[in-house]
């Protein structure tokens, strides 16, 4: 035995040692800004990014033809200029000033060749299908360039917010430290899968240097842990991913400087039209009445959220104020579901109208919302059968159309044509998002007409149009579009929250005193 | 013992050959599609269509497997659907950690466990008996969830003695080992315990008490020496579980070991890194249970193989 003590002691002593002259993480100099985010970035390369991470930390490193700025409205980055010379076709000139972080400079080639390289079915970009209406890309100068497409599509200008490359960068990088050089505000300095990626700045930045000397991405997945590291201190930002429960806490705690701004992600309870109950719209209108939104944003989220009418949030130049709006009305709803046919069998007795299930996924935050829908919508009669799936097997249900209702949230939304993908009758999956098989023949019409207009001024009043029938017709419920959450210590300066969640302004992000 | 060494080598190759079948038809046959979750909502169909017959997720299930066979016979685990990068370096990258955190964990139990449990069988029914066993109830209800932002919050955030989260220094190493190895200690415990009473009671201690040997000679040579026997199983099995990675303290400690991969490989549905980490935990309980087999010989030589 005592020799089996003696190699037991042995081994820990190994143990701790080999972990104790493991190369300890490359620190950072102590003006980088450390910010937690959930998960690790899966591809920074702009052509293959499709993670919000990804994008987030892509768009530090490289810049684009045009970028949304804090009211997510389309503003020249890249371009110069850009200008429509028909319908089909974009002329854009581009800044001469630009060099890309190896010193080489940005020219028409390197956006020619960004965008060949993700139509290369060989490259394997998942971004491909985004620009299947993409005809050609001419190069009419160095720093001149046109984008002919198929067909007139005014949607085609969100595809104009894609990062460039250089010309002839490797397709398919093997890991992130290998993504290509970018014309950003930051340098990609190191990434330790996993754990964290950092970036230092770009001092050659062709609108300003950053104040900021880099930023440390950490990778913390427990949302519980990214709060208490951001009490020990080891945290500067963060953004989003925070359980409305405790912000009061960190408030309290932590001297954090705490922001809600409004956002466009947008939360609603899509419905299932193909089933007899719920294809009639006097119960599409009871619900929406019956759910008491206000409270909801309240109780369980803090106030993390505005209320909302509609897909398209203020931010969007789109958004239509003047459509139907369902306040919390349960005397009503009840009323609706009588003429409906559908009467409650046993007044306020235990017997509902009837039963429906509501799918949802098992964050326990969906989950409690969702739960405290069904005890809502009990109050008019529904009984709600709440079923909490994993994302994928959720999202695989969804898509094959095995719901009555569900909730879930439209993401990064820029362009109105998003609602042709949701609510027009080609759209009905596995060609679009219509998941809920709406049809409205008027509304197919106006989403046509909206995609195949230049003017955005007659665009603005198709839409409108649009957005109303919508709110009629109910074939979502609207829930609310998410505030974008902000904590910070309070000497970080000048960062910007954008309704999209996007992390941008950290290239003009500073510190106002020492604090590390 | 060589024949023996061969016929466990002989039989790995079915064990994982009917492992990975297995993970292949559960992982392809559970809903969700990697294509959707890539592209996200915005993916048109013909998109969705297209990187699916790009990443040869459009062939038959038959088909597919067969080409996972061919390019495992080549020792080619593929690539990851998401990150693009080979599962083999993306496993052995994160491998280092979990072993790390797997022996100092199994360290902290053994270490926490055999004096007590010994400690608890010597002075059976004392009070010291009675807390250990207490203590030992506490460990083994406690979950991991539960246990690791406790400590988290009195060793880290209340003392400030530890750092919270991540993978660094060995100073990072304490909390997750703590962690883990509270829970496997508290099991620990209780089966040598009852093992070491259940030896004393046996004749052959008698007769060593009756020889004159001293308490301690009885307790180390005889007692304690055959209890071991069957505590080498529950350790083994314990320390395969651990090299499997755990999702739970990995994920709380930001820890990037194969539990936090595998949980990621499967919530994304990334075939081939999910194949990679099942043949990576696979191998490591093949490992650990060859190595228990010598450790039994080691422990009692009567024990033999092969003949």
């Amino acid at each position: 035995m005592p020799r089996s003590k003696y190699f037991l002691s042995i081994g820990l002593v190994l143990t701790f040692s080999l972990a104790a002259c493991r190369p300890t993480r490359s620190d950072h100099p102590p003006d980088y800004l450390v910010a937690a985010i959930e998960s690790y970035p899966l591809q920074l390369d702009p052509r293959y990014a499709t993670d919000a991470n990804g994008v987030r930390i892509g768009n530090l490193i490289y810049n684009s033809l045009l970028r949304a700025d804090p009211e997510s409205r389309l503003r020249p980055e890249l371009a110069k200029s850009l200008q429509l010379l028909d319908d089909r076709t974009y002329a854009i000139d581009l800044r001469e000033d630009i060099k890309f972080h190896d010193g080489q400079p940005l020219t028409a080639a390197d956006v020619k060749f960004t965008y060949e390289s993700i139509l290369d079915p060989n490259n394997r970009s998942p971004k491909r299908g985004n620009l299947k209406l993409l005809r050609a890309i001419e190069q009419t100068g160095p720093y001149q360039l046109r984008f002919h497409l198929f067909t007139p599509h005014s949607p085609f200008i969100e595809q104009l917010t894609l990062g460039i490359v250089p010309a002839d960068s490797p397709a398919n990088p093997a890991v992130p430290t290998q993504a290509p050089p970018g014309s950003g505000p930051f340098v990609l300095q190191a990434a330790e899968p996993g754990e964290q990626i950092t970036l230092r700045r770009n001092p050659h930045y062709w609108e300003r240097e950053p104040p900021l000397a880099g930023i440390v991405f950490r990778i913390i997945p427990d949302a519980l842990v990214r709060i208490l590291e951001f009490k020990k201190g080891n945290i500067d930002l963060m953004q989003n991913d925070i359980e409305p429960d405790m912000l009061p806490w960190l408030e309290k705690n932590t001297g954090a400087d705490i922001g809600a701004y409004p956002g466009t992600t947008f939360q609603y309870i899509g419905i299932n039209l193909t089933h007899p109950i719920l294809k009639n719209v006097k119960v599409r209108r009871a619900l929406a009445y019956a759910i008491d939104r206000d409270a909801l944003v309240r109780h369980i989220l803090k106030g993390t959220g505005t209320v909302a009418g509609g897909v398209l949030s203020p931010f969007n130049w789109a958004y239509e104020d003047n459509v139907e709006h369902w306040p919390y009305n349960p005397e009503r709803a009840k009323q609706l579901l009588d003429e409906a046919g559908f009467p409650d069998p046993d007044g306020d007795g235990p017997l509902p109208r009837f039963r429906l299930s509501f799918k949802t996924t098992n964050i326990d935050l969906r989950q409690r919302i969702a739960e405290a829908i069904k005890e809502q919508l009990q109050r008019v009669g529904i009984e709600l059968d709440v079923r909490s799936y994993e994302w994928a097997a959720f999202y695989s249900d969804i898509k094959k159309g095995s719901f009555h209702l569900y909730s879930l949230a439209w993401v990064g939304i820029l362009d109105p044509d998003i609602l042709f993908q949701i609510f027009h009758s080609s759209s009905f999956p596995p060609a679009g998002d219509n998941r809920g098989h709406y049809s409205n023949p008027e509304l197919d019409r106006l989403l046509e007409q909206g995609r195949a207009t230049s003017s955005q001024q007659e665009r603005r009043l198709i839409y409108a149009r649009a957005q109303k029938i919508l709110a009629q017709d109910l074939p979502y419920v609207p829930l609310w579009w998410w505030k974008n959450v902000i904590v910070k210590k309070p000497t970080v300066q000048n960062f910007t929250a954008y309704p999209d969640g996007e992390m941008i302004s950290l290239k003009e992000t500073r510190w106002v005193a020492n604090t590390q | 013992m060589k024949r023996y060494l061969l016929y466990r080598l002989v039989l790995l190759v079915p064990t994982l050959f009917g492992v990975l079948t297995l993970v292949f038809l559960f992982i392809h046959l559970t809903p969700g599609d990697p294509v959707d979750i890539m592209l996200g909502e915005t993916a048109s169909a013909a998109d969705r269509q297209e990187l699916r017959q790009t990443l040869g997720l459009n062939q038959p299930l038959a088909e597919q497997y067969r080409s996972f066979l061919i390019r495992l016979l080549r020792g080619d685990l593929g690539r990851s659907l998401y990150e693009r990068r080979n599962v083999a370096a993306m496993v052995s990258e994160r491998y280092p950690a979990t072993l790390e955190l797997a022996l100092c964990a199994m360290g902290a139990a053994l270490f926490i466990s055999f004096p007590l449990a010994i400690w608890s069988a010597v002075r059976r029914g004392s009070w010291t008996d009675r807390a250990t066993l207490l203590f030992s109830l506490f460990g083994l209800s406690m979950p991991n969830f539960w246990l690791g932002p406790l400590v988290m919050i009195i060793f880290a955030i209340q003392l400030g003695w530890l750092p919270v989260s991540g993978r660094d220094g060995a100073d990072h190493l304490v909390l997750p080992a703590l962690t883990l190895g509270l829970g496997m200690a508290a099991l620990l415990i209780r089966m040598l315990r009852a093992n070491l009473l259940r030896v004393m009671g046996e004749d052959y201690v008698q007769t060593a008490r009756a020889k004159g040997l001293s308490e301690r000679s009885v307790w180390l040579k005889h007692t304690l020496r055959n209890a071991l026997l069957s505590m080498i199983t529950i350790v083994s099995l314990q320390f395969g579980s651990l090299l499997a990675g755990s999702l739970i303290t990995e994920t709380i400690f930001s820890w990037p070991g194969i539990g936090r991969l595998t949980m990621q490989a499967i919530a994304m549905r990334d075939y081939p890194l999910v194949q990679g980490c099942v043949l990576a935990i696979s191998l490591s309980y093949v490992f650990v249970n060859f190595l228990t087999d010598l450790i039994y010989q080691w422990v009692d030589p009567r024990i033999t193989y092969g003949n």
